[in-house]
Formats: C-alpha cells, sequence, structure tokens
C-alpha cells in the first residue's frame, strides 16, 4: 500500500459516478415537473439543463488554474468570500432571502463557495509551515479560519450549511496529524450539553469520557481538567437553560429539532419516509410516485429530491447512489493519500469530508435519522448555485489529482 | 511541490475509509430497513394518506342587456370523473358504468381518452347525470373505487334570445385544444374557457378566479379529512359583463328572420353601441353544452344555410347601392364634376363593346347628382365614376372603413375587399385591366367586398357627420373614435338630405322603410347585390331619429331581390316596434303623471 504514492492512478474515473448522479437528478426533476404545471421552460428540469452547462464551464476552469493561483490567492479570496456571505444579510430585508445575492435576475448563494474557499486558506496555513500538532493550542488558528464563515453563515440563519462548513475540520486536523484524544476532547463538550438533559445519558457520557481518558494516559492534572469540565459543563448546561426565556428556548429547540413545528418539517419527514417507505424494493415507477406527483412531498427538487428517487425508483436506485457517492468520496481520499503535496492533500481531505457530510446529512434527513434541514443533494438536488459549486470542486480534485507528482 | 510534502500516514488514510464505509452502511441500513423490511407499513400508508389538490371553481361572470336583463349566467351540473390511479381495469370499470346508468360505453371511452392528462388527475367521463343516476353511482360506489361525480356550473342561457354568433361559447379545456391556448399554464384540464365571440373577447373580465382545496383521500377517492397546514385557497367569481344589447329588440329581430337567410344589426349611430346582432339562420347557444350529439354537430356543419357563420363579421357581400355615397362625397368635395351636371340614362350604358345597365330599364331620363342617389340611377354613376381616379376613390371607401377592421369587440372580423390599381393590377397584370371594371365598382359590384358590420360604421358616419366610435356590445376606453375629417359640413348634409329623400319622396327607392310614425325621421339607402348564386341580396341600410333615441341599421337579406321590396320593409317592422314601443312608454308615463 505503501507504494502506492508512487504509482499513478486512474483520475478521471470519478467524471463517470457523476454522470450517472446527473442522469438520475434528470429523470427524478423531469418526474417532478410533470405535475409543476407550467410551461417547459420554467421547470426546474430545463433549467437544471443551463446551469449543467455553466457547471461544466466552471470544472473546466477551476481544472485549468494552476495550483500555484491556488495558493497564493487563498487569502484573499477567503477575505472577499466572507465579505460575500455578510453582504446578503445587509442588502435583503426579508429573513428568508437572506443568503443571495441577486446580480441581475441571477441569484447566487455565495456561502456554496465559501464551503471549500476556507478549506483552501486553512490548507496554506497547516502546509507553509510544518506545524506540528501535539498540543491543542495549535488548533487555534485552523479552527478560527472555519468558525469565522460559518458563525456568520449559521447566523443568517442557515444551520445546515453552517455544519457542512465545519464538518472538514476534524478529518482535516485528523489528517495533518493531530492526536486522536485531542480531537475527542474537543467535541467533548457537545456530547456533555446534549446528554445533559437525560439522567441515563448524562451517566453512560460519564463513564465513556472516563474511560477514553484513562486509555490515552494523559497528565493527571490534565485528565482531571477535562474530566471535571466536562462534568460542570453538563451540569450547568440546564441550570443556563432555564434562565433562558421560554421563546428563546423555543427558537433553539426549533433550531435543531425542525420536528416541533408541527405545520413544517414533522410533516415534511412523515411524507418523506412514506415516499422512501413506500417505494420499496424497485420503486413504483418512472413518474408514478402517488408522494411525488401528488405533491404531498415537500421540496421534493432541492431537500427531498432522494425520496422522489426512493419512491419511483426503490431501493435497489438508493442503494446505487451511495455506492456511486461511497466511490467518489473513496477516490477523493485516495487522490489526498498520493499527492507528495501537503497543501493540495489538506484540500482534497476537505472536499471529501464537504461531499460526505452533505451526503450524509441530507440522506439522514430525508429518513428522519436526524432533524437538520435545508440541505441539497451533491450533484442531484436542484439549484444553480450548488450545482456550480460541486462541479467546482470537482474540477479542483481532478486538477489536483493530475498532478499528484508535482 | 509547494512548501510542505504530504506525511499522512497509511493508518490515517484507512482509518478515514473505515469511517467513510460506517457513514454509508449506516445509511443504507436505515433505508433498507424503510424500504424492504417496513415496506408494507408504508405502503399502506402512502394509499392510505393520499392528497388531492382540488381546484375550486366560482361562477363565471354573467352576461347581461342593456337593461340588466341576464342574458347567460350559470347553472349546476353533475358530471361522472374517473381517477385512473385508482382505477383498476378502465375497460371493465366502463362497461359496468354504461351498463349502471344506461349510456354509450363507446362515448365513455372516448371522453376518458380525450379528458386523460395524467395518472393522478381526475378524467371527466360525461355530464348531465341524472338524480336517478347519481343515486344508482351511490349504491354502487363500493363497486366502483375511482368513480366519482362532482358538480361543476354550466352556462346557462337564460333569456329567449339566442345571439349566439355574437355571445360565442365556452369549451372544457382538454389535451387537444390547450395546444391552442396562449396563456395555457392558467387552465388545467376541465376548466371553462372562452372559445369565441364575448366569452372569448372578454374572458379575463369573466372568469373566475381559482382557488385550491387539499383533501386526504383513501384509496378508493373517499375524503377523509382537511390536510392541516395546507390552506384553502378561496375562488373568486368573475365579474359579470354588462352589454349593449337590447335582448326584447334582439328576440323580435331574431323572430323576424326566422326561415330568412341574411342579418340585422341595429345600433346607436353616436356612440358605436350596437343593439341588435341577428344571423339568420342561427343556432342555439345550449349546442356547445351538454353532450352534443354528432349526428346534430354534423347536421350544422353540412347545412347548406350555414348556420355557424358570423355573417355580420365575416359574410363578405357586394355592398351594391349602398356604396354610392361615397362617390358623390367625393364629387361634392372635389368637384371634379358639378353636382347639377345632368346624364341621360336610358337604362343602359355602352363602355368600348360592353354594355352595363341600370335597374331600372325604362331608364330614368335626364339625372343629376340628388336624382341619381334618390333613384339609384346606375347610369349617372357610370358617367360620374370616370371622373375619380381610381386609387382616391379606393382611399374614401377606406376612410369610411372599407376595407380594415371596424375594431368591434368580437375575437375576430374580416376586412373585406377594396380594389385599387394596385390590387387590379396583381390580379389581372398591368396591361390586363380597363377602365371598365371601374364602372362596376362605382355601383357596389364586382370586386368591392363588405362585411355588414362595416356597413353600419358606415351609416352611422353619416349620421354624425363623419364622429363616430367604433361598434361594440362593451362600453370601455378601447372603444376609439371613427373619424372623417377632409369631408366638409355642406357636403354630409346635402348627402343626409338625399338619404331623407330616399325613403320620403315619392320616387325614392327607400319608401317602403318609412313606419310613418309622427316625429320619426328615417333616412336610408338601398342597394342590391349581384352575385352568382343567384337572385341579388338586398340590402337596406340607414338610421332614425327622433326625440333623443337614435338608431341605425344595416339589414342583409341573401338571394331575394331587390332591396327596396326586400329589405326596406324588414326596416319598417323594427322601426315600428323600436318607436312605437317608446310612444307606448311615454304615453304610459303621461297617464301616471295624469294620475
Amino acid at each position: 500500500m505503501l507504494s502506492m504514492r508512487n504509482k499513478t492512478t486512474k483520475v478521471y474515473i470519478i467524471i463517470i459516478p457523476i454522470v450517472f448522479l446527473i442522469i438520475i437528478s434528470l429523470m427524478a426533476l423531469y418526474s417532478i415537473s410533470l405535475h409543476q404545471n407550467m410551461q417547459f421552460y420554467s421547470s426546474s428540469f430545463f433549467k437544471q439543463l443551463i446551469f449543467l452547462i455553466f457547471g461544466i464551464i466552471a470544472l473546466i476552469v477551476m481544472f485549468n488554474i494552476p495550483i500555484k493561483l491556488y495558493h497564493k490567492y487563498s487569502i484573499i479570496i477567503y477575505i472577499l468570500a466572507t465579505i460575500a456571505i455578510i453582504v446578503p444579510s445587509f442588502i435583503s430585508s426579508s429573513i428568508s432571502a437572506n443568503r443571495w445575492i441577486h446580480i441581475g435576475s441571477i441569484g447566487v448563494q455565495p456561502s456554496e463557495y465559501a464551503k471549500w474557499i476556507s478549506i483552501i486558506f486553512l490548507a496554506r496555513y497547516l502546509s507553509d509551515r510544518n506545524i506540528k500538532m501535539d498540543n491543542m493550542l495549535s488548533f487555534t488558528i485552523p479552527i478560527l479560519i472555519i468558525l469565522l464563515p460559518a458563525f456568520i453563515v449559521f447566523s443568517q440563519p442557515d444551520l445546515g450549511t453552517a455544519i457542512i462548513m465545519i464538518a472538514p475540520i476534524l478529518p482535516i486536523l485528523f489528517w495533518v496529524k493531530a492526536r486522536p484524544y485531542h480531537l475527542f476532547i474537543l467535541i467533548a463538550p457537545i456530547f456533555s450539553i446534549l446528554t445533559a438533559f437525560h439522567n441515563i445519558s448524562f451517566t453512560l457520557w460519564g463513564i465513556v469520557l472516563v474511560v477514553i481518558i484513562l486509555l490515552s494516559k494523559p497528565k493527571i492534572w490534565e485528565g482531571v481538567t477535562v474530566f471535571f469540565g466536562n462534568i460542570f459543563l453538563g451540569l450547568f448546561a440546564p441550570v443556563i437553560w432555564n434562565i433562558l426565556h421560554p421563546y428563546q428556548q423555543k427558537r433553539i429547540l426549533t433550531l435543531f429539532n425542525p420536528e416541533l413545528d408541527p405545520l413544517g418539517a414533522a410533516y415534511q419527514i412523515i411524507q418523506s419516509q412514506t415516499a422512501i417507505g413506500s417505494g420499496g424494493l424497485f420503486g413504483k415507477g418512472w413518474m408514478l410516485g402517488t408522494q411525488t406527483q401528488l405533491k404531498f412531498l415537500p421540496v421534493q427538487e432541492t431537500d427531498f429530491i432522494l425520496s422522489v428517487i426512493g419512491e419511483e425508483f426503490g431501493f435497489i436506485a438508493i442503494l446505487a447512489i451511495f455506492l456511486l457517492y461511497a466511490f467518489i468520496i473513496y477516490k477523493i481520499i485516495q487522490f489526498a493519500y498520493i499527492v507528495k503535496d501537503r497543501f493540495t492533500s489538506i484540500i482534497l481531505i476537505g472536499i471529501a469530508s464537504i461531499l460526505l457530510a452533505q451526503v450524509f446529512v441530507n440522506s439522514a434527513m430525508t429518513v428522519g435519522l436526524i432533524p437538520v434541514k435545508g440541505l441539497p443533494l451533491p450533484f442531484i438536488s436542484y439549484g444553480g448555485s450548488f450545482l456550480v459549486s460541486s462541479f467546482m470542486m470537482i474540477g479542483i480534485v481532478l486538477n489536483f489529482a493530475s498532478h499528484w507528482s508535482d | 511541490m509547494l512548501k510542505t510534502s504530504n506525511e499522512t500516514s497509511i493508518r490515517r488514510y484507512i482509518t478515514l475509509n473505515v469511517l467513510v464505509l460506517i457513514i454509508f452502511s449506516i445509511l443504507i441500513t436505515k433505508f433498507f430497513q424503510l424500504q424492504v423490511v417496513r415496506h408494507n407499513q408504508y405502503k399502506e400508508k402512502a394509499n392510505i394518506n393520499s392528497i388531492r389538490a382540488e381546484s375550486l371553481h366560482a361562477p363565471r361572470g354573467s352576461i347581461l342587456d342593456r337593461n340588466g336583463e341576464i342574458i347567460v349566467d350559470n347553472a349546476p351540473t353533475y358530471v361522472l370523473i374517473a381517477l385512473p390511479n385508482v382505477i383498476g381495469n378502465i375497460d371493465s370499470t366502463i362497461s359496468i358504468i354504461s351498463q349502471l346508468l344506461n349510456c354509450d360505453s363507446t362515448l365513455l371511452s372516448e371522453n376518458y381518452k380525450k379528458y386523460y392528462y395524467g395518472y393522478f388527475t381526475p378524467v371527466r367521463l360525461i355530464k348531465d347525470l341524472t338524480f336517478e343516476q347519481i343515486s344508482r353511482l351511490e349504491e354502487h360506489k363500493l363497486d366502483l373505487p375511482g368513480i366519482d361525480y362532482k358538480q361543476i356550473q354550466e352556462r346557462h342561457y337564460a333569456s329567449n334570445m339566442n345571439g349566439s354568433h355574437f355571445l360565442g361559447y365556452v369549451v372544457e379545456v382538454d389535451r387537444i385544444n390547450i395546444k391552442n391556448i396562449s396563456s395555457s399554464n392558467e387552465y388545467n384540464y376541465g376548466d371553462l374557457i372562452g372559445w369565441s365571440g364575448l366569452e372569448k373577447s372578454y374572458e379575463g373580465y369573466l372568469r373566475d378566479q381559482k382557488g385550491v382545496e387539499y383533501k386526504a383521500v383513501d384509496a378508493y377517492g373517499r375524503i377523509i379529512g382537511e390536510i392541516a397546514g395546507r390552506n384553502r385557497i378561496v375562488p373568486k367569481p368573475g365579474k359579470d359583463l354588462v352589454t349593449t344589447i337590447d335582448s326584447e329588440l334582439q328576440r323580435f329581430i331574431e323572430d323576424l328572420m326566422v326561415g330568412k337567410r341574411g342579418c340585422v344589426i341595429v345600433g346607436e349611430p353616436t356612440t358605436g353601441e350596437i343593439l341588435s346582432f341577428v344571423n339568420s339562420p342561427n343556432y342555439s347557444p345550449d349546442l356547445f353544452t351538454g353532450a352534443t350529439l354528432s349526428d346534430d354537430w354534423n347536421q350544422i356543419l353540412n347545412d347548406p344555410d350555414k348556420p355557424l357563420l358570423n355573417r355580420i363579421t365575416h359574410g363578405l357581400y357586394p355592398p351594391g347601392s349602398t356604396i354610392k355615397m361615397i362617390a358623390l362625397a367625393y364629387i361634392l368635395e372635389h368637384k371634379v364634376i358639378s353636382p347639377d351636371k345632368q346624364f341621360y340614362c336610358s337604362g343602359k350604358y355602352r363602355f368600348g363593346n360592353r354594355t352595363f345597365k341600370c335597374w331600372n330599364e325604362a331608364g330614368h331620363g335626364y339625372v343629376n347628382l340628388d336624382k341619381a342617389l334618390i333613384q339609384s340611377c346606375n347610369v349617372y354613376f357610370f358617367n360620374a365614376i370616370q371622373n375619380i381616379p381610381l386609387n382616391d376613390w379606393a382611399e374614401f371607401c377606406r376612410q369610411f372603413g372599407f376595407g380594415g377592421k371596424t375594431g368591434i369587440d368580437l375575437p375576430s372580423e374580416s376586412f373585406g375587399n377594396v380594389p385599387d390599381e394596385k390590387y387590379f393590377n396583381l390580379r389581372y397584370g398591368e396591361k390586363g385591366w380597363t377602365q371598365g371594371l371601374k364602372l362596376n365598382i362605382a355601383i357596389g359590384q364586382g370586386e368591392t367586398l363588405v362585411t355588414p358590420i362595416q356597413l353600419l360604421t358606415y351609416i352611422n358616419l353619416f349620421f354624425t357627420n363623419g364622429f363616430t366610435k367604433q361598434p361594440h356590445f362593451i362600453e370601455s376606453s378601447r372603444v376609439k373614435n371613427v373619424k372623417i375629417e377632409n369631408i366638409s359640413k355642406n357636403t354630409w348634409d346635402r348627402l343626409n338630405g338625399l338619404l331623407f329623400q330616399i325613403v320620403n319622396d315619392k320616387k325614392g327607392t327607400g319608401q317602403l322603410a318609412n313606419p310613418h310614425i309622427d316625429g320619426l325621421k328615417v333616412a336610408g339607402k338601398t342597394g342590391t347585390a349581384e352575385n352568382p348564386h343567384g337572385e341579388p341580396h338586398a340590402l337596406f341600410i340607414g338610421y332614425a331619429v327622433k326625440d333623443d333615441i337614435k338608431r341605425s341599421f344595416v339589414i342583409l337579406l341573401e338571394n331575394v331581390g331587390h332591396g327596396g321590396d326586400e329589405a326596406a320593409p324588414i326596416a319598417r317592422e323594427i322601426l315600428s316596434y323600436i318607436y312605437e314601443d317608446f310612444n307606448m312608454e311615454n304615453n304610459n308615463k303621461n297617464v301616471i303623471n295624469a294620475e
């Protein structure tokens, strides 16, 4: 396996699964367009075809930009992207339209691009000097780089995209040799807060915490601090929670668990599960899904397009889609391993993480595994900014992977 | 390499891949659980818990006459509908229904094909279900999954008049006719759309604003409840259309025209309002509602009298002598010959090697301009036209509205034809025609073709001395003025005087039009349009005024003979009806006042 680094690998093979995903996407969008009751040229099917052209152009552009330029301009692009995601908050009065910049009649969603732009900047920071990731202080700047744009997006509020932006931080730190124990300490407080409201869970969490600390044999005072820090955080969380006004509590709860909004997400999740479940092994047939065609399914062309596919094409199609995604992500991680340069390696890991997070969050949402809502599925969901951004990431992957020996 | 090399260990590489494997395993397991393990449970749920979006309709606007009497409104009817996604075998279902309801199964399956839009859209099978049929359906509802009935609104013709040529009709949007609808995305199958006449012209006004209602239905299409969180959109009814039609008068003239072929228009000459619009033969406006049997259809389509033809806007006729005023107006305005100049009429006129006849074969003797119009002497016009350049004459005709649209508020109308030099050059070649063609044109025969509605604007222009409005059914700002500015008041006065004499002079050709009512002034012009289909068409156009009540009219009877003999008496009957009616009303008022 070690010798892999000296071998070339077939780079362009990742285009094949993407083509299949696009075909599935267009079939689903065509089926949806049947009941959209509008002119063909304004249907999401036709518009997605146009977006595809832009996507392919963007892919070719990203593929041809020299790696040196990615490195050189990463800071400026990062700053510009950060400004761009703030701009919509200022020029738009409506809360829901907060993520878009309109240039003429074309709306652009800057946060879609900020996802991987901040990765490039982070990669530069981590690769310019040979930083030793041997203590947790060295995490500070990488985390800040990622959190700054993610926080702006979170406040807009777009929890889904914020999660996708944060997702690459752990894999990247892991990739540059951060100690697993340190990464565990990083995420431990989140578990402490979440489990604090449930006695049994909190007890179990406490046991897990002790075991992991003992296994990684830190200095005594360090281990004690981590343990009690987390326990106190867990104990205090309900206290702080009770200080909040009920409306604040409700706002936070619905942010993390939209099912509490009875007319919104609970209804959507139930319909989505019904669509997927009733599709069975082979589906109800193309354009024949009752949940889809009777408009029972909400936001079919974006968030719940996987439910359309699950209903009309069945588990076979879902399995195929997951295998295609797994293959793409596996190949990108493989590229990240074989490239000789750390800068490009980190970016590749970041992109793999973004894609994985997106596929996971979207699919888990459609079956009710996790409550977050409002995230599209790469290469399949309808949407111009999202499609173009996904194609740009693939352009970067192809670019870096084909220059693996540079 | 940029700055530092990639030194990630194989262990970390494998760890990440294992993580990817775990994540996809979780997802695949969850989907497997939903789609394969618990499939039956969700299948049941999807079947039971289906939503149906139902369009809600409000009534289409009514059409009223000028006195507020309803001409067209709506009446409920029951239709049989089928849900393709619920019905198992459509053929067997149709045969059950046809036995149950005692109706033709081929009609049912034809309609099923015609109105089939999509797997999930209800298909309309038949209309006008009787109460008995509905009861039988209710009894057998459980045997017929996917078959239902519902109430819809249908056009109802409330008044006794026909008026189908201007009212037009509505059709249901289906998969064939939707291709001809420009704003097709606003319509669903089964919606009503104005397809001709005022129903089409004022579609945007009459049409209701659709609403929608979401209902949860079970696998048999039975409604099991409302859907929470899906708001019902309330439909809004269409607006009522108040027309200028006088339905009493319309009815009277329709009765008068029974058995005759032709048309009658009665209008208000100053405002352009149309009070009556009668084509004969006519057809019932109900023809397009309910189930039209194809036999009835074929009978109407193949009728040699063409009841579907809107003669008033699409019938093209030679204007005959009614056009003679144009030549006189030109002579009076441009002084090409003196109005006093006399031509001798012997009953015929030789031009080159052809002989042209006057209608009065005995001849009119010496004829000046005034006598020429009053007695409608052709020979005078054969002589006079030779002093008028053809293009000038054509231009004058166009000013009077011939050869163009009148702007009537119906979806379409014919232009007619006003020949000029260019036309003749195209038709016969540059050297292929002689001045002889002009002679026929001067008396309204030959290649000049007009529509009756153009004749109405033409006579309105005389009444108003060249300032009227486009003919219309609906008062609105869209009605434009029609003006002629290059004819002097003297000319108008003189010609109007002559039109008056035509009806009132002992030798006038239009005497039979005069009902001789005190204080009623009637003026008009007869016309006799030669045509290749037999007897000439009889024409009479004119106007009448008494007190403030002004009416203009165009009467055309196909293939009956001379205008003065055949069309003018119709004018008399109509004028008697209009003005004696008013007299009676006035008398009644006087009586009431006296008491």
